[in-house]
């Protein structure tokens, strides 16, 4: 589904040249579920971002669903990202103005779904993770799991092919962090989402198929669980 | 989608309820303001264009050479006429003369002049007409047709005046009226009201073969040589004719009936239709009032600027707010947003706020519409929405959504989602800060031109007002009055009775007060030369009580005695100087022989005084009994129980001369409406000075808060290294200081070029000091200040271990 050839990221500041990432190379199939560990600064987070085409690569390869990524044109590219992949965020990121409802509803906004169509698929997803009932309230009315809740709910409206989460219990507490990975665990084996997360977490790590630790922007080990 | 973006719009306007006041408020006032603007401006470029024929209508006006320098008129020689339609028997023309101030006497029922008669008195819109002009102008006849115009004695009145004469128009026709009770007019015909944008207001209009028996009484004379300008000639251009073509055969004609000196240095030519409502060189005899053009465009630069204000405010005001957007941009691109998209909803909300603040605007400018009379010359029934106003508001809206949506739209789709989400934008990357002090300093500097206009405005008004004319003017009630000899003969025992009433100080007889815009001119002989001075002098006609009723000051000589028969004469400085004396005492006892009169001793001069407006400088003139012109009389009244001698010289008056209706004025107020134009000018700079002020106060707390949002940081570190408060309130005003003497260096080169040209108008003005501009700067300061200073204190105040939380 996913490959990486040589990719590396790095600034430059005048003479300064600072890497971020440096010859990374990196295969995922479909049906895995990667979690990316490694200490503050090692490059995870920048890594994810250049999977999930948020972020472009300074040099190397990257290949995704056989097309290449590194040749497209912004547009062909978006196009890729919006049909296929799917992003829960650290702080949720939420927008403040939208219900929960508007929330979930606003990627299907941009996949020009008629109203009807965009109606029934909220509701399933309301259902599917029982937040029916506050459907109406806004992002500061709820609690941090269920603003992740929401945040995954609205990632998966789109049927995306990849799932990406930088650090999705970052903000929660053990219980809550909990229930979002066995929610994961559940996406990947039941419905064989491929997903790749970013996770501070041994215990969350664990979750995953494949551990991949980074270090220094460079691939320090991979084991499979 | 559209319901989704609209909804976010809204949601943002309510969250950021402060933010969306200003951007509201701001842009309401100025559309409103110019909405305004708008409507007058195109009410005074709508003059005359409702007739059919305006392309090709012309004015057959007058320049001349009297000595000094050319001058012109719009008025013509009563024999004109005739020697027009013999010399181009081609070309449609006729002739008009209008009397001021004529009495209508209207019979209470049927024709029978009674005690009970009604009276009216029309200031303007009374003109012998030819029936001719009908083929030239057009206007709609609701009864007869302009054929009735051939005979004397007929007179068409139009709508209104009917129903004011007669209760309603159908029962005009056939009517006897009676003209400043001397001439019995029939109406004949009515024609509909002509609409307020004509300098032609036909109210009553006396078919022209009347005047020919009554010349004297309406300032006409069968001669070549007197030019009145109530008397005006309009032409249709024929189809073959050219403009040119036309005035080199008036030269023509010209030289081939004037006889004499005239022949040299008068010349008739044409002025258009086109022309007429904003040629300040030939006055406005028959209208209300002319608008120079420069005025127009004055109050269109205005409108300009105001909304350009109120756009920069908006672009700088949605930019700034849009770096609190920026992790909502960012998601919905993660979400799968392309930029189109979000650059749709961008200006999607940006339409919305403003249509709203258009709705607002169009309430402003309906609830101001009444007061618009108060800057501008409109009619009170003017309309706010015509197919004008509302393409205007079209345009200004897209104008509006275009240059203050696109540019912060641009900006925020341009966020880079993953810096979005972090919020790693700044008011640097946005790169609003170098673009927002530019528009700032636009701001400033227009408010800045506004004030100094203002203030010159203002302060030139009042030396006008204060100014000392040379005469007093106060408590002067002037009563205006026939000079029919019936009414001459009770002159002397009515002025005796007014002496004898309680609060009369004073009361003259005259033919004009010293101030006016009227202008009596003749050609003179000085110490018995045996040819004329080649200029001309002015005239002004009042009994010897003249100079103590209007406090004239003598420097030489005395006042002529009371006399029926003429005897010696007063003349002013400027007089003396243009003679050649500079010692007044030795010019007393000279002759002066006025036209082909008689010679007649000086007996005094005295100081001058202002003969006409402030704008004209003062003429020589020369003061002298003339009996038979002094119709008005002028009553100088004392301060206590005014209002009981005004009343009771009001009624002395209606007993004295029943058969005219009494339509007194005071001097002072009478003087002020010279100067109607220029008030009004003045007001409109107070206004909009005071909006543009508003405006870029409204920019720059909107500007200084996000600047302090932006820096709270910076100065939660300062404070920690041990800043005070003062140091960082200068901080952050130093900044504005210097940004408002830019915009001050930039203002006042165009202040000074705009305020100077306007002053010109006037031979009497104030010097343009430094004082005005320094007082501009520093209330520009002033108000940049409090606007700021709030805010930069709360900043500098506020504890830092709140701001250095957030990371």
């Amino acid at each position: 589904m996913l490959s990486l050839k040589n990719i590396s990221k790095y600034y430059k500041a005048g003479n300064l040249k600072t890497s971020i990432l440096n010859n990374i190379n990196l295969d995922v199939d479909a049906g895995e579920f990667v979690s990316i560990m490694g200490p503050s600064g090692s490059g995870k987070s920048t890594l994810l971002n250049i999977i999930g085409m948020l972020d472009e690569p300074t040099d190397g390869y990257h290949y995704f669903l056989n097309q290449p990524i590194h040749q497209l044109k912004e547009k062909q590219r978006q196009a890729l990202y919006k049909e296929n992949i799917g992003f829960v965020f650290q702080a949720y990121h939420l927008i403040d103005e939208l219900t929960v409802y508007e929330n979930i509803e606003t990627p299907l906004l941009y996949h020009n779904i008629k109203s009807d169509e965009r109606k029934a698929l909220v509701a399933d997803m309301l259902d599917r993770f029982q937040i029916v009932g506050k459907k109406d309230l806004f992002p500061s009315q709820l609690s941090g799991g269920q603003q992740q809740l929401v945040g995954i709910a609205r990632a998966l409206i789109v049927s995306p092919k990849l799932l990406l989460a930088d650090e999705p219990t970052g903000n929660l507490n053990s219980k809550q962090g909990d229930e979002i990975m066995e929610l994961f665990k559940k996406l990947n084996k039941e419905e064989g989402m491929t997903i790749i997360q970013v996770t501070h977490s041994e215990k969350n790590a664990e979750y995953g198929s494949r551990i991949i630790n980074l270090l220094d922007g460079t691939v320090e080990s991979s084991k499979n669980v | 989608m559209l319901k989704n973006y609209f909804k976010i719009a809204w949601r943002n306007i309510k969250r950021h309820k402060a933010y969306s006041a200003i951007n509201v408020a701001g842009l309401a006032i100025g559309v409103a303001a110019c909405l305004l603007i708008f409507v007058v401006v195109q009410f005074e470029l709508s003059y005359e264009k409702f007739q059919p024929n305006y392309k090709n209508i012309y004015r057959i006006v007058l320049q001349q050479d009297l000595g000094d320098g050319i001058s012109y008129s719009e008025g013509t020689p009563y024999p004109i006429t005739a020697a027009l339609r013999a010399d181009f028997p081609q070309v449609k023309l006729a002739a008009l003369n209008t009397a001021y101030n004529s009495q209508f006497t209207v019979p209470a029922n049927a024709n029978n002049f009674g005690a009970d008669n009604k009276k009216f008195v029309e200031e303007i819109g009374v003109m012998f007409m030819q029936p001719q002009f009908f083929d030239i102008f057009k206007y709609k006849w609701l009864s007869g047709d302009a054929s009735v115009l051939n005979a004397p004695n007929m007179v068409v009145v139009d709508r209104s005046t009917a129903k004011k004469y007669f209760g309603d128009w159908q029962s005009a026709t056939g009517r006897v009226i009676k003209m400043d009770n001397q001439i019995n007019l029939k109406v004949a015909g009515v024609i509909e009201d002509v609409p307020g944008n004509s300098d032609l207001p036909l109210k009553v209009l006396v078919s022209y073969a009347t005047l020919k028996t009554h010349l004297h009484e309406y300032n006409a004379d069968d001669s070549w040589n007197t030019v009145s300008s109530n008397h005006q000639v309009f032409m249709l251009l024929p189809a073959n004719a050219t403009v040119s073509n036309l005035n080199a055969q008036l030269k023509v004609f010209t030289k081939k009936h004037y006889g004499g000196n005239d022949n040299d240095h008068k010349v008739h030519f044409l002025q258009a239709l086109s022309d007429l409502h904003y040629n300040t060189r030939f006055g406005n005899s028959l209208g209300d009032h002319i608008t120079n053009k420069a005025t127009i465009r004055t109050l269109s630069l205005i409108a300009v600027l105001i909304i350009l204000m109120a756009s920069i405010n908006f672009i700088n005001l949605s930019t700034a707010q849009s770096v609190g957007r920026s992790k909502e941009v960012g998601i919905r691109k993660v979400l799968g947003s392309s930029r189109a998209q979000l650059i749709k909803q961008s200006l999607g909300e940006t339409t919305l706020i403003v249509l709203f603040a258009l709705l607002i605007a169009i309430a402003i400018a309906k609830l101001a519409l009444p007061f618009l009379k108060n800057i501008a010359s409109v009619p009170d029934d003017i309309s706010l929405f015509s197919i004008g106003s509302l393409l205007f508001l079209l345009t200004t809206t897209l104008v509006i959504v275009l240059i203050s949506g696109i540019y912060p739209a641009l900006v925020v789709s341009g966020f880079r989602p993953v810096l979005a989400l972090k919020n790693k934008i700044t008011a640097a990357s946005v790169g609003g800060v170098p673009l927002r002090r530019v528009l700032v300093v636009a701001q400033f500097s227009i408010s800045q031109l506004l004030i100094i206009g203002t203030i010159v405005a203002v302060r030139q008004m009042n030396y006008i007002n204060s100014a000392d004319l040379g005469f007093n003017k106060e408590a002067i009630l002037v009563i205006p009055g026939s000079t029919d000899s019936v009414s001459l003969q009770k002159s002397a025992p009515f002025k005796a009775q007014l002496l004898q009433t309680p609060g009369v100080k004073n009361v003259t007889f005259t033919a004009d007060q010293p101030s006016s815009q009227n202008n009596w001119t003749t050609n003179f002989y000085f110490d018995h030369n045996t040819t004329d001075k080649n200029y001309q002098t002015s005239l002004k006609f009042g009994d010897a009580d003249y100079f103590k009723t209007f406090g004239l000051r003598f420097k030489a000589g005395h006042a002529y005695t009371q006399s029926d028969t003429t005897n010696g004469v007063v003349i002013n400085e400027t007089f003396a100087q243009k003679v050649g004396v500079h010692d007044y005492n030795s010019i007393i006892g000279k002759s002066v022989k006025l036209g082909n009169g008689q010679w007649r001793p000086i007996v005094g001069v005295v100081e001058d005084f202002k003969t006409n407006t402030m704008r004209d400088a003062v003429r020589p003139i020369v003061l002298v009994q003339n009996k038979k012109q002094q119709g008005i009389v002028a009553v100088k009244l004392s301060t206590s129980n005014f209002a009981g001698t005004v009343a009771s010289v009001q009624k002395q008056w209606e007993h004295t001369y029943s058969d005219y209706a009494y339509s007194g004025y005071f001097l002072d107020q009478n003087i002020a409406e010279f100067y109607k134009q220029e008030n009004q000018l003045a007001l409109v700079y107070k206004i909009f000075a005071m909006i543009a002020v508003f405006i870029s106060c409204l920019g720059l707390y909107g500007l200084v808060s996000f600047m302090v949002v932006q820096r709270t940081k910076e100065v939660g570190v300062r404070k920690v290294l041990g800043a005070s408060v003062s140091s960082i309130v200068y901080l952050f005003s130093k900044e504005f200081m210097l940004l408002i003497t830019i915009s001050f260096i930039i203002a006042t080169p165009i202040a000074y070029y705009m305020m100077n040209s306007w002053l010109q108008n006037f031979v009497f003005r104030i010097p343009l000091s430094v004082g005005v501009f320094v007082l501009a700067i520093v209330s520009s300061m002033l108000v940049a200040w409090l606007t700021v200073g709030y805010k930069a204190v709360k900043a500098a105040l506020a504890t830092p271990v709140k701001s250095l939380r957030s990371e």
